[in-house]
């Protein structure tokens, strides 16, 4: 396990109900696990807590066998690259400036960047395809594009895990399988993605595992045909569904329309 | 220096009351006579009464001459006591210190702006203001009170006879007025006459130095020195203040340093200073600043003194 | 336009060349050269100990503020951050008149009242905005720096209440600021206390690339947004303080400067630091030259030349679409 979370709980303060309540999970080497649920079931904040963005009311959270605590911010980043929901752009940089930054955790402060941090900011690039907009300001950038722009800033950094909190939400068909398939190679270069997304079927279709959370708990754990089966999906997202399965053995989740 | 008293004559006359053809005649001339005088006035009578149009160009009226008085600058206070008017007084600003027996009079705070409450509170019937825009609200008020207002230029050196003319006879003192006035302006004259022009010493009066600020030709206080014989290095500058670079200073020469505080000034210690000779060679004259503040009948005499100090210096 | 450094460089030229040929006497620029070279020339006293400091005082003080103004933006995440919004001028201005009304003689009386004044405010904002433990959060520094600021100014304005005219003139003439302190000593000590700060500032010129991101993407990315706030903060503090206390407060350098090098050659802090430096530096000191010589002997205050000259030269950067 590259990243382990055990027992997490983290209460916002003023709000009765937690907002995680015991959860723990965990990922590997080359794992692509992704963090579905309703809206509201906790799913930044499982992420956040895995990185020490959120307080921990309980529970402890180990990075390559380490618990979090240990690691210097500099250190953590080497091996962890976040990419958050959204990202205001308050100065301008270009793509190639921004994705430059990603390798602020190898340089630090004062270290002039060489020919290896030249590679892995080209490297970068090409993987998250924003090899074409490296001269672009990021301010002329679409949402999809400085999405993407972003990936490759976390790719910058050479992690061997990979925490996107919903990377595909401004994205188009095109963009979006380009982005599952992007985490897909990654997995098989042995980097662990924990991916947060609302798209039920990609994920099906992509991710080893799938975690269900509901109300800040774990509901269902596991490979996505034993997790998506209506009994499971119907009464977390309050709505009925029924469940195809696609050529390559994916379950589909088709939710019905009342009468159906 | 023509006095400028010349400009305002003040002209009383008492309009006699119905009577014989004789009475008439008499009015008739005297009315006359006031409307002569009037083209070049500032003060004159109607029936009974006493008319003054002040600086800010407003006329005010009063029945009889005014027996409770507030001044609200340090220059009137001290010339109404100068006028013999003192007792007339009750109120005065914090920072009337002059003469010591203005300090008997109550203080009713600031001048410029005054506080309404504490002037209205002495129940004045005449206010003398420092003449400034903060102080038009104030005058409305102390008239809307039922107070005579006067707002004046308080300035310059021939201030101080003008307003003795204007404001004595307010006051019931307009034979003291009128021979302080006189007084005042025969000694300037004076001075003015036997100034030595050939060797006017080259003299820098300096009011501040975070920024160097000087004074120009516009102040009293350049008139003082200019009477005593002095040329103020910064004659060109028509304000009565002004922000210059030390570089400006030095590049004027003065012979002779005019500064408020005694012993040596604190900005002399600076290296940058010493650029100025004068500064260098700590050519430094002290005025006490109360003295040379404001336009006073005391002028005259810091003039001579001023004038033996530059002579001594030279 | 794409070289920022030749175009630097000529500012900074024309400005200490410009600062130095312009002043109250009229000195053809030979005897200028001369008067530099050799020190018992006529014009070396006017030129070595006058305008020589003062040009330099302004190279200071303008690349200072300038610096200031950048790092703060970054800081609090503002484009309308200057170097002033912490309160910082409010305490010097407050340390000033206190001094100027209470009739200091020392020479050296108000400028030390004024920095010292600066450095209280600095340590009671950064205090103030010290909540929920050790996190030092950038929307309170803002708000505290706004209340300490208006309470210094009360104060300010109370005491003015109560002291004589004349004290009331020279301190509202302290206020507007200006480069008339300009000596060798004033400038070894701006020299000598700014120059720490500086040097810390462009050490961590890349963690303020990461901060102005935003303090969780500066996280993400390895750098401790905690310790890069308090450095940056009590830096630019120091900075300002040193700068308002010689000179005053002199507006429009600080928040002007940053958004046109910012414009012209982007936000990257390692060359946007030292850029911002010269042409702040440059910027003051041809405000000063012009507020010298416009009405001779009277001097502008430069603040008001800073925002006459920077204003409708930022509305033509506006204008301009640079890709």
């Amino acid at each position: 396990m590259i990243l382990r979370g055990g027992g997490l709980t983290v209460r916002y303060p003023g709000v009765a109900q937690a907002a995680l309540c015991g959860v723990s999970v965990g990922l590997g080497r080359g794992e692509l696990v992704a963090i579905v649920g309703p809206n509201g079931s906790g799913k930044t904040t499982l992420l956040r807590a895995l990185v020490g963005s959120a307080r921990l009311d309980a529970g402890q959270v180990e990075v390559e066998g380490r618990p979090l605590a240990d690691w210097s911010a500099r250190a953590l980043a080497q091996v962890a690259a976040v990419v958050t929901q959204r990202e205001d752009i308050l100065f301008p940089l270009t793509v190639r400036e921004t994705v430059e930054l990603g390798r602020y955790a190898r340089l630090g402060s004062l270290a002039e960047p060489g020919a290896i941090d030249a590679r892995a900011v080209d490297d970068a690039m090409d993987r998250a395809d924003v090899r074409g907009l490296a001269t672009r300001r990021t301010d002329t950038l679409s949402g999809g594009e400085w999405q993407r722009v972003r990936i490759a800033r976390a790719l910058a950094q050479e992690p061997r895990v990979l925490l996107l909190d919903e990377p595909t939400a401004a994205l188009d068909i095109r963009h979006e399988m380009e982005v599952f398939e992007l985490v897909r190679r990654l997995a098989g270069e042995g980097i662990g993605t924990l991916l947060v997304t609302h798209h039920l079927n990609l994920a099906a279709r992509y991710a080893d595992r799938l975690v269900l959370l509901d109300h800040g708990a774990v509901v269902a754990e596991g490979p996505p045909a034993q997790v998506l089966t209506p009994d499971v999906v119907s009464p977390v997202f309050e709505w009925r569904v029924a469940v195809t399965s696609w050529c390559d053995g994916a379950p589909q989740i088709v939710p019905l329309k009342p009468g159906e | 220096m023509a006095s400028p008293a010349s400009k305002s004559r003040l002209l009383i006359a008492h309009l006699p009351g119905v009577g014989d053809g004789r009475s008439v005649c008499r009015a008739l001339a005297a009315a006359a006579l006031a409307l002569l005088a009037a083209c070049g006035t500032r003060t004159g009578t109607t029936a009974g009464g006493l008319v003054v149009v002040d600086d800010a160009g407003d006329t005010t009226r009063l029945a009889r001459p005014a027996v409770r008085v507030v001044s609200l600058s340090p220059a009137t206070t001290e010339l109404m006591f100068a006028i013999g008017a003192g007792p007339v007084l009750v109120g005065r600003t914090r920072w009337c210190d002059y003469p010591a027996e203005a300090k008997a009079v109550p203080d009713v705070g600031d001048g410029i702006p005054p506080n309404i409450e504490s002037v209205l509170a002495q129940h004045p019937d005449l206010v003398l203001l420092y003449r400034s825009p903060q102080n038009v609200d104030a005058a409305r008020r102390f008239r809307e009170a039922g107070a005579a207002v006067l707002q004046l230029d308080f300035n310059h050196l021939a201030d101080v006879s003008r307003l003795a003319r204007l404001v004595a006879p307010l006051v019931g003192h307009a034979a003291e007025g009128d021979s302080l006035a006189t007084s005042l302006d025969r000694q300037l004259h004076q001075l003015a006459a036997t100034r030595d022009t050939t060797h006017a010493a080259n003299v820098l009066i300096m009011a501040w130095d975070q920024p160097p600020m000087v004074i120009g030709a516009g102040s009293f206080q350049s008139e003082i020195l200019t009477l005593a014989g002095g040329h103020n290095v910064f004659d060109d500058v028509t304000a009565p203040s002004a922000t210059v670079s030390i570089e400006a200073i030095a590049a004027r020469h003065p012979a002779v340093i005019l500064v408020s505080d005694t012993g040596v000034p604190g900005f002399a210690r600076r290296p940058e200073w010493r650029v100025v000779p004068a500064v260098r060679d700590r050519h430094f004259l002290h005025f006490a600043t109360p003295a040379f503040g404001r336009p006073s009948p005391r002028a005259p005499a810091l003039v001579r003194a001023l004038r033996d100090s530059l002579a001594a210096a030279r | 336009m794409r070289n920022r450094w030749p175009w630097l460089l000529a500012l900074t030229l024309v400005s200490l060349v410009l600062g130095l040929a312009l002043g109250a006497t009229r000195i053809p620029p030979s005897a200028i050269w001369l008067g530099l070279r050799d020190a018992s020339a006529d014009a070396a006293p006017v030129v070595r100990q006058l305008r020589l400091p003062r040009v330099l005082l302004g190279f200071l003080v303008g690349g200072g503020l300038a610096v200031s103004g950048a790092v703060l933006q970054a800081l609090v995440r503002n484009p309308l951050a200057d170097p002033f919004v912490l309160g910082i001028s409010g305490g010097a201005t407050l340390g000033a008149v206190a001094a100027i009304s209470a009739g200091l003689t020392n020479p050296w009386g108000v400028p030390f009242a004024a920095f010292a004044g600066a450095v209280l405010t600095l340590v009671l904002v950064y205090r103030l905005s010290l909540v929920a433990g050790r996190r030092l959060d950038s929307g309170v520094l803002l708000l505290a720096g706004v209340v300490v600021s208006s309470f210094a100014m009360a104060l300010v304005t109370a005491i003015l209440m109560l002291v004589d005219a004349t004290r009331v003139q020279n301190s509202f003439r302290w206020m507007l600021g200006g480069l008339w302190a300009g000596s060798w000593t004033t400038v070894g000590m701006v020299a000598a206390y700014g120059s720490v700060p500086l040097i810390v500032l462009m050490v961590r010129a890349r963690d303020l690339d990461l901060l102005a991101l935003g303090e969780e993407q500066a996280r993400h990315l390895g750098a401790d947004p905690e310790r890069v706030k308090r450095l940056a903060y009590l830096a630019t503090g120091f900075l300002t303080a040193v700068a308002v206390a010689t000179s005053g407060a002199i507006g429009f350098v600080g928040l002007l400067v940053p958004h046109a090098v910012r414009r012209l050659w982007g936000p990257l802090h390692r060359a946007l630091l030292p850029s911002v430096f010269l042409a702040g530096g440059g910027f003051l000191v041809l405000a000063d030259a012009i507020a010298r010589s416009i009405a001779p002997p009277v001097e502008l205050p430069v603040g008001v030349v800073t925002a006459l000259v920077g204003v409708p030269f930022f509305a033509l950067l506006l204008k301009r679409r640079l890709a």
